[in-house]
């Protein structure tokens, strides 16, 4: 492996992102959303209808549950831990950005490549195939990453300015930082790997997008199953899922490194 | 410099490439010349190591092309490949400074000053790619292909879609190559081109029909001959005739006289004396070569 190569390959990456930049149109809508509805949810329909969250006896229930299991949100008051609890459902939107960011950003650069015939040229250097799918990899991941941590810190900055006191503090515990921090990153990675295996059978970007976008569903679910109450996840079943996605990482990684054999790209890519 | 041993590369049950020898040398300009689908591509995919012969071999300079040694043999070659394949989105001289770093050239940012000015873009360098010409695209992927100085040059199609004076320079270019010692690999479908280019040509047709410098390949199949031209005379129709009996043939009636094709050189005197014995008045006798053209379709339809 020459880092200088995938050095190079990923700063070319980087600055035709930088000029077509409507590569990152879809997480930059995503992430709107992400900062947008939990606010709007818990800030702006309270007072729109005069209600407090807490008022509800199904959600109290709900937070009484997983209370028994977070001694953040059990020490504090039902309207603050109803608040800190929802904010913590809503940080699972923020799996999905990296996901959505990664998948737009690798379906481009790799349909990208087949539609303009840039791959024969480039393979005629001393880039070995590993090497461009590393950097393909790398050069989709960083931004889709850089892009999930500043719209974390923004949410966790508006959580500190319209929660009420100690929503923000509750929010920072080890479930989110597994969840954000190593389940995100590594769902990011074999959703970005999915894409590049799929972006070799296909012609169009927005293909290689929806495939590879199911692999939000499950999250989705996981989502929805909190916030119902169907069942609480812990740090250590999320660490399970971390397990799981780096194994369909590494199984996918092996299936790109099959369909990006260089005689392939060459022979039957069209 | 490069040698092509029993190259041999079949896709599935289809054999694009059969059983095809020819060497390089280092100075020389070849050319590879053959019909739509006769395997110049591939070939040209396999001097590059971008894809490995079924059998046969690549070497250069005695060094064995294999899936351990492609990765250093390729950065000894600049390979221009059929569409000029360049990043759009990038400028002109960021395509080239990418490239740069891919090929490990020490100093990247005097190589592509270099290349932006011998291949006059240095005024287009800061624009993007998707903004040039067809042509001026094409000097950009030459100047891609040869800005780490390679010591073989693999070229498919240079000058498609060029205008007179871009092909010019594109031919200038491979002069130039060819005197600082490098050995280049012209694939193309201009035969007047190849015939102005090439020292030596190779016509394919997933096997190798011919090789040679194109004068020896002419003379293989047309042998040596001569065209003569008299001067009309009131006894022309007469004149004919005899220079037919003595071995002439192709007799042209042209506009003050007509001309005579003589296949062998060492009748020409006798069938000249014939002539001027009855009285014809020789104008020219010259060695008379059949274009390029002639000599690939007789090879072509030779095979078929």
């Amino acid at each position: 492996m020459n880092v200088g190569r995938i050095g190079a390959i990923v700063e070319k990456e980087l600055r035709e992102l930088r000029s077509n930049p409507s590569a990152v149109l879809p997480v930059a809508i995503l992430v709107t959303v992400c900062l947008t509805v939990p606010f709007l949810v818990l800030v702006v329909m309270p007072q729109m209808t005069g209600e407090s969250l807490a008022a509800d006896p199904t959600l109290r229930l709900i937070v009484e549950k997983a209370a028994r299991s977070s001694p953040r949100l059990a020490a504090l008051q039902m309207e603050a831990a109803v608040e800190a609890f929802m904010y913590q459902q809503f940080l699972l939107l923020f799996l999905v950005a990296p996901i959505v960011g990664a998948v737009s950003l690798a379906a481009y650069s790799v349909v990208g490549e087949k539609q303009g015939r840039t791959l024969e040229p480039l393979l005629a250097t001393p880039l070995t195939t590993a090497e461009l799918l590393v950097a393909k990899v790398v050069a989709a991941f960083l931004p889709a990453i850089v892009i999930e941590a500043v719209a974390l810190l923004l949410y966790v900055l508006l959580v500190f300015l319209l929660a009420s006191p100690g929503v923000a503090g509750a929010l920072v515990n080890a479930r989110s930082i597994v969840l954000v921090g190593i389940v995100g990153p590594i769902a990011a990675l074999a959703a970005l790997q999915m894409t590049i295996a799929i972006s070799s059978r296909v012609n169009d970007p927005r293909s290689a997008q929806q495939i590879a976008v199911l692999l939000v569903v499950p999250l989705v679910v996981m989502v929805i199953g909190q916030i119902s109450g169907a069942f609480v996840i812990t740090v250590p079943i999320l660490l399970l899922m971390a397990a799981v996605l780096a194994i369909v990482w590494v199984l996918l990684i092996l299936l790109s490194m099959a369909l990006f054999e260089r005689e392939t790209i060459l022979t039957r890519w069209k | 410099m490069l040698t092509a041993t029993h190259l041999t590369r079949a896709f599935e049950s289809r054999v694009a490439v059969d059983d095809v020898t020819f060497e390089v040398r280092a100075g020389e300009v070849f050319g590879l010349l053959g019909p739509n689908g006769a395997g110049k591509t591939t070939t040209l995919r396999m001097l590059g190591g971008l894809i490995p012969a079924s059998t046969g071999e690549v070497q250069i300079r005695g060094v064995q092309m294999n899936r351990q040694t492609a990765e250093s043999l390729r950065r000894r070659i600049g390979f221009l490949t059929e569409t000029p394949g360049l990043w759009d989105h990038l400028s002109v001289e960021e395509n080239l400074s990418i490239y740069g770093r891919l090929f490990g050239i020490s100093n990247v940012e005097g190589a592509v000053a270099d290349s932006l000015r011998r291949f006059d873009l240095w005024s287009r360098r800061n624009d993007r790619a998707a903004l040039l010409s067809k042509g001026m695209k094409q000097k950009l992927a030459l100047a891609r292909a040869l800005q780490h100085d390679p010591e073989i040059v693999l070229l498919d199609e240079p000058t498609a879609n060029l205008d007179p004076e871009t092909a010019r320079g594109v031919r200038d270019m491979l002069f130039d190559l060819r005197r600082r010692g490098r050995a280049v690999v012209v694939s193309t479908h201009n035969l007047d081109e190849i015939e102005r280019l090439a020292d030596r040509i190779a016509l394919v047709s997933t096997k190798l029909i011919a090789i040679g410098e194109p004068a020896l390949l002419r003379r293989q199949i047309f042998g040596r001959r001569f065209r003569i031209r008299l001067l009309g005379t009131p006894a022309t129709m007469e004149l004919v005739s005899v220079a037919e009996r003595a071995g002439a043939r192709d007799v042209r009636i042209e506009e003050d006289g007509f001309s005579m094709l003589v296949d062998v050189p060492e009748t020409a005197p006798a069938i000249v004396r014939a002539l001027v014995e009855h009285g014809a008045e020789v104008r020219e006798a010259f060695d008379d070569q059949p274009p390029l053209e002639e000599v690939y379709l007789k090879l072509l339809s030779a095979t078929a």
